[in-house]
C-alpha cells in the first residue's frame, strides 16, 4: 500500500510564525511573575534551551503553555489541506508523524487536523521521523526538520520539505524542496 | 490461566481496562492490522529512540482481551500500562522519576531518601505503599478497600508529597531533581498511565522490583511481596479519613 508520513508543525501549518506574531499575555496560569515571563516568551521564541541539568523545569512547563496554544492558534496551508484531501481520495495511507507531546497535545492535535478537514489514518510521535519511515517501509515523508532533509539519502527515504523565506534548495537527491503541495502531488505519482 | 494474571487483575481492579498503554518491540503496519481488531483502536503510537521501543495508546479495549494482553505482561512480552478513572479510584500512585535531562536511570541519593520518607509518611498515616522500582525512581501504589474521588486522592497526595520534599529539604537535598507525579491526577487523568507491576522495563531489561524496607526483592520475591501486600494492606475509608485529615492540615 502506498503510504506517507507528514509532519504537522510548519510543515502543514504556519507554527514558526504564530509562535513568533502572537500576542501572549501574562496571567496566573503561568504562574511566573510578569518579568520572569518576558524572559522565558523570548527564550522559547528564539528556540533557546536552558543551562539547566534537570528535566522538568518552571521553564519547561512555560515552553508547553506556549507551544500547547500555538498548536491551536496555528494555521492550516490550504494547499496542504488540499494535498491530504488528495492523498486519501487516491488511496495513500496516511501517517501524521510529529514530535509533539501526545500525552499533552493528543486532543487538541486531533481537533485541529478535523477542523481543518485534514484526513489521516494513524498519527505517530517520532523524533527521528527518518528512522521510523524506515522501520515502518514508509517511502515518503513530508517534513521541515533539518536532520530529516540532510539524512534522507542514508535512510533511503525520500523526503519533501518546505522551502522557507529565503533558503536555497539544494541540489535534487532524496530530499526535494516545494513552495506548494502540488509540486509534492506531482513527485509522488510520477 | 496463570496466577499472576490474576494477581495483577485484583491488585489493579477499579481501574478502567478499555484503554491501555501498550509497550512493544513489535512494530510495523501488519503488526498494527493484528493489534487492531475487535473494535481496538489507536490513539497514536509513539517510537522511542532509546531502545527503539514503541508505545501504543489504545482504545476500545474488549474485556476479552485484556487476559491476553496482561498473559503478555507477565509473560515479559510486552507491558501493559494502565490509565485511572476519572472521577474516583480504589488505589493511588506515586511516581517518583530522577529529574535528570542525562542519566536518569542511574539512582541518586536524593530519590533513596525521598521514597524512604514518603513510605514512612504514608505508613504513618495507615496507608502502607507498595514499592516498586520503575527504571526511573519509583512507583508507590496504595491501596483502598473502596474508590475515593480524585480531587481527595489529589489533596492527599499533595500534602504527602509535600512533607516529603520538606524532609528532603531538612536532609541538605534539593526536591527539584526529583520529579513527583499523582494518579490520579484531576489534570491529567485521561492523558497518563502507569505500568503495571510485573513487567520489564524496554530499556534497562529490568524487572519491576519490589522495594521493601530491608532493599530491592528479586523477581520471585516481589511476586510474594506483591501478593501479600494485596492481603494485608488494603486501607479502610476511616483510615484513610484520617490520613487525609493530617495531610490536608498545615504541617
Amino acid at each position: 500500500m502506498k503510504t506517507i508520513a507528514i509532519d504537522i508543525d510548519d510543515t502543514l501549518n504556519n507554527f514558526s510564525e504564530t509562535l513568533a506574531k502572537t500576542h501572549f499575555a501574562h496571567d496566573a496560569r503561568y504562574t511566573v511573575s510578569a518579568e520572569i515571563f518576558d524572559k522565558y516568551l523570548a527564550m522559547v521564541r528564539n528556540k533557546e534551551g536552558e543551562e539547566d541539568e534537570l528535566l522538568s523545569t518552571e521553564f519547561s512547563y512555560f515552553r508547553q503553555k506556549i507551544h500547547g496554544q500555538c498548536f491551536d492558534l496555528a494555521v492550516a496551508r490550504p494547499d496542504g489541506v488540499e494535498f491530504m484531501q488528495w492523498l486519501k481520495q487516491d488511496g495513500w495511507r496516511i501517517v501524521i508523524c510529529t514530535s509533539r507531546d501526545m500525552r499533552r497535545t493528543e486532543q487538541s492535535t486531533r481537533m485541529w487536523l478535523q477542523e481543518n478537514g485534514i484526513p489521516f489514518d494513524y498519527l505517530f510521535v517520532a523524533l527521528d521521523k527518518l528512522s521510523f519511515c524506515k522501520a515502518w517501509e514508509v517511502d515518503y515523508l513530508v517534513d521541515d526538520h533539518f536532520s530529516s532533509i540532510q539524512f534522507a539519502d542514508r535512510y533511503g527515504v525520500k523526503v519533501f520539505y518546505p522551502i522557507m523565506a529565503g533558503q536555497v534548495e539544494p541540489e535534487a537527491g532524496f530530499a526535494r524542496g516545494f513552495g506548494n503541495f502540488e509540486e509534492v502531488r506531482q513527485w509522488i505519482t510520477e | 490461566m496463570d496466577n499472576r494474571v490474576d494477581l495483577i487483575k485484583e491488585f489493579y481492579q477499579g481501574l478502567p481496562t478499555n484503554r491501555v498503554k501498550l509497550e512493544t518491540f513489535h512494530y510495523g503496519f501488519d503488526f498494527l492490522e493484528k493489534l487492531l481488531t475487535d473494535g481496538i483502536v489507536l490513539r497514536y503510537g509513539e517510537r522511542y529512540i532509546t531502545g527503539r521501543f514503541y508505545k501504543y495508546k489504545l482504545a476500545n479495549v474488549p474485556k476479552e482481551r485484556i487476559d491476553g494482553l496482561l498473559q503478555a505482561h507477565v509473560r515479559k512480552e510486552c507491558n501493559v500500562c494502565l490509565y485511572f478513572d476519572g472521577n474516583a479510584n480504589g488505589l493511588f500512585c506515586f511516581n517518583l522519576d530522577i529529574n535528570h535531562k542525562v542519566n536518569n536511570t542511574v539512582m541518586i541519593p536524593e530519590m533513596a531518601v525521598a521514597v524512604t520518607l514518603l513510605r514512612d509518611i504514608l505508613a504513618g498515616a495507615g496507608c502502607e505503599p507498595l514499592v516498586i522500582a520503575s527504571g526511573r525512581g519509583y512507583h508507590c501504589w496504595c491501596r483502598l478497600d473502596a474508590p475515593v474521588s480524585n480531587e481527595r486522592l489529589h489533596k492527599f497526595m499533595l500534602g504527602a508529597m509535600a512533607r516529603t520534599f520538606y524532609g528532603l529539604q531538612q536532609n541538605g537535598m534539593d526536591h527539584r531533581k526529583i520529579k513527583a507525579n499523582f494518579y490520579p491526577d484531576p489534570r491529567t487523568q485521561d492523558t497518563v498511565s502507569l505500568r503495571l507491576f510485573g513487567s520489564e522495563h524496554m530499556n534497562t531489561k529490568l524487572f519491576s522490583q519490589v522495594l521493601s524496607r530491608e532493599g530491592l526483592l528479586d523477581e520471585a520475591a516481589s511476586w510474594k511481596a506483591f501478593e501479600e501486600h494485596l492481603r494485608r494492606h488494603a486501607i479502610i475509608a476511616e483510615a484513610f479519613d484520617a490520613g487525609y485529615a493530617s495531610m490536608t492540615s498545615a504541617a
